[in-house]
């Protein structure tokens, strides 16, 4: 992890606010998922990004100094007095939470690669397709073309 | 610099158009060289094999090449417009990452000064061009269902894909207003073909298709094309057209190669197949004594007339999972019943209402497909992600965009790619006709969506277009028969350059308010089929 114990307690309880659990359906927030490590990685890659989230850990440190400090109104602040590096920050949660296969699997879609596997979808019959179609067929050509035109 | 032995025909882009040109040409038996600045996509590279597939598409498999930054990639200024043209650069082009819908032009496209006072006609009819998409379909392995009464008749080689449960919902809504709609025509198999694979509704038809189901040309035409001897040459990035001065004929180009060096390729012949953005470019960055505006540029129109196609959103929140995420990605069904002038609407021409499906979770949070604007954060997340996502089905308003000489591409003074070649700038506003469209559309897809029984409807309402929605870039190097008014002729050869060929999207003449890939190739197929027609007066 590239930040401290104190900042990465920090981190995550932002990270909890931001996507917060949904117990009813065993959904974790981000914090407790473990996007922190995600967002360690990125940070490792790319200094600019390092540089941003340490900007708004200290930003909140000045608001809250314990990690339990932190609350909904307290990143709403972060929010307000930093957007662009929270809109950054915020993107990046996203990423780093749904592109989790155990994630994406909570919301209906298939934790596996999507190729070789992909999904069966049925094929409409032709006597379904008929059906549907039967009233687009019945009003006749809807286009425009011009007499002179090669035909 | 080194020099290579002449060849008959040089084309410049190994994407849609430079592949069904090739292949128009095989039978000449002349000798062909494909000129390519990206690469082969190897298929351990395609992101759809990875767990974490969808990251791909907000980096180095993004469409937009400005965050992509591929060696292969060239940057493109586009602070000055309110859309920023995307693509691919490599064998296969941007039918690498299209969405492979494949809807043609209307005959009325084709006319629309002589129909509706706008714009310019076209010197090709549609069915002049009817017979190049129905050869260009076969060799693809275009899906979709014949019948479809918005075109004079034609029979797409394979049965449709599957609408899915949300395309069937918006059908019956559709009916139930009593509005065209028609299942999408298709560039992805419906079935296996020609040792090619079914689609198997994946869904990341942007991060290309791993099983070759989508009919991109690196997987139908580049195959053919390099076991029949067309030398398709990669990493090979042209930096400038060469002209004889004497004879005013374009005689070769020059190229960083994958060795890093300049070389140069003479040629006979010279067909362009950058697209919309690249081949202006290429040309303008191709001055001489001759040509010091630029290359094929007398009409001062290189570049001019941008046209895109401008996007905004709709979507309902359904009482049932609509599985959005299964099936390719834009492809569903599509309205065309505002596609012709109305002038009860306030605009002239149209646009058609696209049913995209849905995308996976990380692209939804992230704003969508297109977009970057995150959606919200905290309880209204929570409510987002369990209340609406997987309940979603949504409308695109595909506009047609008016040919208008303001919008274009030019040369930035200062930013060039890695070999130092100036790099395109795009100077783009969206026109007042266009904006009562968009308007327009928005609402007749709440309409339509309350109709199939949506119990909300989430819309933009901000009068913003997508942002990386320029996939469609025409009209730069427009077409037509008067050289005072257009860059190339009637079948692609420049006014002013008898031997330089432009094939892709530059030329339309309208943009009609359809994808273009279609119409793109079947022109490609008609403009090689016109040089095998006069090739004893080829350069006259």
């Amino acid at each position: 992890m590239i930040w401290s114990d104190v900042e990465t307690a920090r981190l995550d309880a932002i990270l909890d606010e931001l996507i917060p659990a949904n117990p009813k359906r065993d959904i974790p927030a981000a914090g407790a998922a473990g996007v922190a490590h995600f967002l360690s990685d990125k940070a490792q890659a790319d200094a600019g990004f390092h540089a941003t989230v340490s900007s708004l850990l200290r930003l909140a440190a000045d608001m809250a100094d314990m990690a339990d400090k932190v609350t909904t109104d307290l990143v709403r602040q972060l929010e307000a007095q930093a957007p662009d590096d929270f809109q950054m920050l915020l993107a990046e949660t996203y990423k780093g939470y749904y592109s989790r296969p155990d994630m994406r699997v909570k919301f209906g879609v298939g934790a596996h690669p999507v190729h070789p596997q992909g999904y069966d979808v049925e094929r409409e019959s032709a006597e379904i397709l008929a059906e549907l179609t039967a009233p687009v067929v019945a009003r006749g050509p809807v286009f425009r073309d011009l007499p002179g035109d090669k035909q | 610099m080194s020099n290579h032995d002449p060849v008959d025909v040089l084309i410049i882009g190994a994407g849609a158009s430079g592949a069904a040109i090739a292949w128009s040409l095989l039978e000449t038996r002349m000798r062909i060289l494909c000129l390519e600045q990206g690469d082969h996509l190897a298929d351990k590279d395609y992101p759809s094999r990875r767990d974490d597939y969808e990251l791909a598409r907000y980096g180095d498999f993004s469409c937009d090449p400005n965050v992509r930054q591929r060696k292969q990639d060239y940057p493109i200024n586009s602070a000055d417009s309110c859309i920023t043209p995307v693509n691919w650069n490599g064998v296969g082009g941007s039918t690498i990452n299209f969405l492979g819908h494949w809807p043609r032009l209307r005959p009325s496209d084709f006319r629309t000064k002589t129909l509706d006072g706008v714009a310019e006609d076209w010197p090709v009819d549609y069915h002049t061009l009817a017979p190049f998409y129905d050869m260009n379909d076969r060799n693809i392995g275009a899906s979709g269902l014949a019948g479809n009464p918005a075109y004079p008749d034609y029979t797409p080689p394979h049965p449709p894909i599957p609408m899915g449960k949300l395309g069937r919902r918006l059908a019956r809504g559709f009916n139930e207003k009593g509005w065209h709609w028609w299942p999408s025509d298709v560039a992805i198999l419906s079935r296996d073909d020609d040792g090619r694979q079914k689609c198997v509704n994946a869904g990341t038809c942007d991060l290309g298709c791993a099983a070759g189901a989508k009919g991109g040309s690196n997987f139908t035409y580049w195959p053919i094309l390099e076991n029949a001897g067309v030398e398709l040459r990669t990493k090979a990035r042209v930096r400038e057209i060469l002209v004889d001065e004497g004879t005013g004929l374009a005689n070769g180009v020059l190229y960083h190669g994958a060795d890093g060096e300049v070389h140069e390729q003479r040629a006979e012949m010279i067909v362009m197949a950058c697209n919309g953005v690249g081949t202006p470019r290429l040309l303008l960055n191709s001055t001489s004594k001759l040509f010091p505006d630029g290359l094929a540029n007398r009409s001062g129109l290189v570049g001019k007339n941008l046209m895109f196609h401008p996007l905004t959103g709709v979507a309902g929140v359904f009482d049932e999972p609509m599985r959005g995420h299964e099936g390719p990605m834009a492809c569903s069904i599509l309205s065309q019943e505002f596609y012709e002038s109305d002038p009860s609407r306030g605009f002239v021409r149209g646009y058609g209402l696209h049913s995209g499906r849905s995308t996976t979770p990380m692209t939804f949070a992230l704003g969508g497909y297109g977009i970057d604007n995150p959606i919200a954060w905290g309880a209204a997340h929570r409510e987002i992600m369990d209340n609406q996502y997987e309940y979603l089905a949504g409308l695109t308003v595909v506009t047609e965009d008016l040919p208008e000489e303001h919008n274009c591409v030019t040369l930035d003074p200062e930013l060039t790619d890695s070999d130092g070649i100036p790099a395109p700038k795009i100077t783009y506003r969206l026109g007042d006709n266009t904006r009562a469209m968009l308007r327009h559309g928005e609402e007749r897809a709440r309409e339509l969506l309350l109709a199939a029984g949506a119990k909300q409807v989430l819309g933009k309402s901000d009068d913003k277009v997508w942002w990386r929605a320029g996939w469609h870039q025409m009209g730069t190097c427009r077409m037509g028969h008067d050289p005072a008014n257009s860059v190339v002729n009637g079948w692609g050869r420049s006014h002013d350059v008898k031997n330089l060929f432009i094939v892709d999207g530059s030329i339309f003449v309208t943009a009609g308010a359809v994808n273009p890939t279609s119409t793109i190739q079947a022109l490609a197929l008609y403009i090689g089929d016109q040089i095998k027609t006069n090739i004893e007066t080829l350069f006259d």
